[in-house]
């Protein structure tokens, strides 16, 4: 270099290469562009934009633009102007420039180089990536690049975690043309070690990172809140073919096989790494082949080697200064430099298990066995706790429907007729009619099917939907329920709508219930308003699993519970009464072919099963919620629940009442519940202390009777006839366990009830002590079960 | 260069805004951005910024290196481009800026 001059370029857009490009556009998900016609846009924030920190890139400056140095001018100009005057773009605002990053402030600019910090230094460490390591470091850094992966699958950006590691800085930047390209140094580390073993493990981590990215961008997931998929202009290797990777690990394997001054058991790690990786990678390379492969023997793998991670670990020694937040200083970033973050080890593994765990346990959910089933399997694995990773979360939600398909299997529409010839259609006209048999448009099942492709077009991508939104965090999902139970109050009336003119179309006889006016059954719009009530009862549920309710609340929050379960209880009898008649009907029908008729008559024994389980389930949930209502309500009386409020807080029942039920104003059916009324219902007003005792006592007997019910019903409607590749047994233990918390948690609610009851009929005022256990910890039975624990106060 | 009043500076600065213009700060780093908002104190927005800055010596040294590679001989000019990144929205404080351009 001495005596040479030296020219340094400034940005040249005629050299495009070294011009910033940009990331490529978050992909759209695929099902924006699922229903052409689709009109169900509002409120679902499953179809809204993520936010994202991407910018559009600079107009690009013509090559041989004249420059012109205006620092005189400027700086008269700037000196001219008031104190507190702004010459500014007309558009833009103050509000955008608080989001301006400040340059040259330490804790803003991630590029500021303090004064005196070497330049040299400030921006590349001394750190010698060619440097020899010794096995035990391989180790150390082997590891340590494994906890910011997990972190990174936890939800940390890459650049406070992956992009911390100066090796992979290397790998990546400049972006590698070759696979030959991808390493440490232009001239490779003598040390095979690094040039081989460190350099394998390292792409094999990052292209697993790149499949995890490629999954995770195009499905639905909140930014920056379940993940980041930020890559700073940087590529994960995404061009690679995944073969290279084996092959290279392959190599790897095999080099430390052969060597002889490695320490056996530092060998052994090293392999075990390598394998992982291997594994690991192959694992993730499967992605949506599961449908067809149904294999999960590399997660399995994954598993089996995760115990010797453990074990090895601390065979392994750190080197710390691999690592560098000045990388930071080289990232595409709009946002100020931020620490490093660390985790534990074993938190790491403790991640990578539930995600090798909960993938292995996908394949239970893929063979498709009616929509009960499958919607019951999908909750209880998203329902997991800790919740399955995003990784996982992503998978299945493209599992559950790519291509209008369900599981790769199934068509959205015949899932949909599946789930309305469950519940209210068996066997119908409604759902066997098509114009493929019916090419005559007078005909009247030429048009009842003409009126069902349009029901599917605006019914199915809602429906899918409402099974996907399970896939959300905990929080999105009751934040995304409330906002669609209000589209489902539309959905509901076109579907009267649809009901109306389908009745006339088949003939549908009226049937005179009770005394009164002769009515219709109005398939379609109750199976809506099943839904509906489903999913009000969904966000009460998990009102109580969020925490979202104050101790205060209880009372009233388990009577609207218990309101909705009975309301959906009289839904479900309306549904079954007219489902007798038409069984009836059919049964007298004289068109009947034997073979035919045993079809129907299946059929119908189907939907009066699944119509008995959901009707054994909301009595169990009902009769659990008035107890606890009940409970509550003594608890309240005396004065013994606790207050999140003082006494003098800004809030009453009243107001506190208004908020809660804010989402659901714009719905019509069921209708709200006045305050006053719910203000009477929900204190028991006029009940004595005993009749509410007494209610209490008989509503938790029934209830522990209906939850034995729920649970030896199963979780899974059984049917000989569908073949079964892999039985979900699993999931069936996740559905079990749930149950038994469930009865554990009435139980509990037993016991305080009858200590309520003692002190009641001893002493006039109560002397008992309530606690309300709090989500996780362990006398907290269920979730959503918020049960009182009740005992004597102890003695002055 | 004629003195201007406040209408004047005013008129100037608008002049600018929405062009693209180039902000050289105190630690050598420049700045290329859309100009969206100055004050008295000559504090500068810039929107999409790039941040160039000037290479460190490893990189000249692989560039001096890929250079006597590819053509075989020493050359006693090499061109290095300089290092850059987007980095977005900012705001150049006036006291570390050292000179402005307009592209």
């Amino acid at each position: 270099m001495v005596g040479r001059k030296l020219h340094v370029t400034g940005p040249r857009s005629a050299c495009p290469n070294h011009f910033f490009r940009p990331q490529p556009p978050p992909l759209t998900p695929r099902s924006i562009c699922f229903l052409p016609n689709f009109v169900y846009k509002l409120h679902n924030p499953l179809r809204c934009c993520r936010i994202t920190r991407f910018e559009c890139p600079p107009r690009q400056v013509a090559p041989s633009a004249p420059r012109r140095d205006i620092t005189a001018e400027f700086t008269e100009a700037a000196s001219k102007l008031r104190t507190g005057q702004l010459v500014k773009d007309e558009t833009f605002t103050l509000f955008e420039a608080v989001g301006a990053l400040e340059i040259m402030d330490s804790k803003m600019d991630s590029g500021y180089i303090a004064p005196g910090e070497n330049q040299a230094q400030a921006l590349e460490d001394d750190y010698d990536v060619r440097r020899e390591l010794t096995p035990e470091e391989v180790v150390g850094l082997m590891d340590q690049l494994l906890c910011h992966e997990m972190a990174w699958h936890m939800g940390h950006p890459l650049s406070q975690t992956l992009f911390t590691s100066i090796y992979l800085d290397k790998l990546l930047s400049p972006v590698p043309r070759t696979m030959e390209d991808a390493r440490f140094d232009r001239v490779p580390s003598e040390s095979t070690l690094v040039s081989l073993v460190l350099r394998a493990y390292c792409l094999a981590m990052v292209k697993a990172c790149d499949y995890v990215h490629a999954r995770v961008a195009v499905e639905y997931y909140y930014e920056e809140e379940d993940f980041v998929t930020q890559l700073y202009n940087r590529n994960l290797l995404s061009v690679f073919d995944g073969s290279h990777f084996y092959r290279l690990l392959d190599q790897a394997v095999a080099w430390v096989d052969e060597q002889k001054d490695i320490d056996k058991k530092l060998k052994d790690a090293i392999r075990c790494r390598l394998l992982f990786r291997y594994d690991f990678l192959a694992a993730l390379d499967q992605d949506l082949d599961i449908l067809e492969t149904r294999a999960t023997d590399s997660f399995t793998a994954c598993l089996s080697h995760l115990d010797e991670l453990k074990e090895s670990h601390s065979l392994g020694k750190s080197v710390p200064e691999a690592f560098s937040l000045k990388i930071q200083r080289k990232l595409a970033s709009t946002v100020p430099p931020r620490p490093i973050v660390h985790i534990s080890h074993e938190d790491a593994l403790a991640h990578s298990k539930r995600l090798c765990q909960d993938a292995i346990d996908i394949v239970q959910i893929l063979d498709y066995r009616g929509p009960t089933n499958f919607k019951t399997a999908i909750w209880t694995l998203m329902s997991r706790k800790p919740q399955p990773s995003v990784y996982i979360r992503c998978l299945i939600q493209a599992l559950i429907v790519s291509d209008m398909t369900i599981l790769g299997a199934v068509s959205v529409k015949q899932f949909l007729f599946d789930d309305l010839a469950e519940l209210v259609l068996p066997c119908s006209i409604l759902l066997e009619a098509n114009t493929d048999d019916v090419e005559l448009p007078s005909d009247p099942r030429f048009q009842i099917a003409r009126h069902m492709d349009g029901f599917v077009k605006r019914f199915a991508q809602p429906f899918v939907d409402s099974v996907r939104c399970s896939c959300l965090n905990r929080c999105r999902v009751r934040r995304t329920v409330c906002h669609t139970v209000v589209d489902w109050d539309s959905l509901q009336m076109e579907a009267e709508e649809l009901d109306l003119q389908l009745q006339a179309l088949s003939g549908e006889p009226p049937l005179q219930i009770g005394g009164g006016e002769p009515t219709y059954s109005y398939p379609l719009s109750s199976w809506a308003y099943h839904q509906k009530l489903t999913q009000l009862r969904l966000i009460l549920q998990m009102g109580f699993e969020l925490a979202i309710y104050s101790p205060e609340e209880l009372p009233g929050m388990y009577w609207y519970l218990s309101h909705i379960c009975s309301t959906h209880l009289g839904h479900l009898d309306r549904i079954r009464t007219f489902m007798v008649a038409a069984r009836r009907r059919d049964l007298t029908s004289t068109s009947n072919r034997a073979a035919d008729a045993s079809r129907r008559a299946s059929a119908f024994h189907k939907s009066f099963r699944c119509l008995e389980r959901l009707t054994t389930h909301l009595i169990a949930v009902d009769a659990f919620a008035i107890a606890l209502h009940a409970l509550y309500v003594l608890l309240a009386r005396h004065k013994i629940l606790p207050s999140a409020s003082g006494s003098d807080a800004y809030s009453t029942d009243k107001l506190r009442y208004e908020i809660r039920m804010k989402p659901f104003l714009p719905i019509s059916l069921p209708e709200l519940v006045p305050f006053e009324e719910y203000q009477r219902e929900a204190t028991l007003e006029g009940d004595t202390d005993s009749t509410i005792l007494e209610r209490a006592s008989k509503a938790i007997t029934e209830a522990r009777k209906a939850w034995e019910a729920t649970l030896s019903l199963g979780a899974f409607i059984e049917d000989p006839s569908v073949d079964t590749q892999t039985p979900a047994t699993a999931i069936e233990a996740d559905w079990q366990r749930n149950i038994k918390d469930t009865m554990r948690a009435c139980i509990g609610a037993s016991i305080a009830i009858e200590m309520v009851k003692k002190n009641l009929s001893t002493e006039k005022k109560l002397e008992l002590q309530v606690t309300i256990a709090e989500i996780g910890t362990k006398s907290r039975w269920h979730d959503w079960w918020s049960v009182p624990q009740v005992a004597q106060k102890p003695a002055p | 260069m004629m003195t201007m009043d406040t209408d004047q500076a005013v008129q100037y600065l608008d002049g600018l805004i929405g062009r693209q213009l180039r902000v050289h700060t105190t630690d050598s780093r420049m700045f290329v951005g859309i100009f969206k908002c100055t004050d008295a104190e000559r504090n500068i927005i810039l929107a999409n910024s790039l941040e160039y800055r000037l290479p460190t010596p490893s990189a000249i040294q692989a560039a001096a290196d890929s250079w006597e590679k590819n053509s075989g001989a020493p050359s006693a000019t090499i061109k290095v481009n300089m290092t850059h990144r987007l980095i977005g929205l900012i705001v150049v404080p006036g006291r570390h800026i050292t000179k402005i351009e307009l592209e």
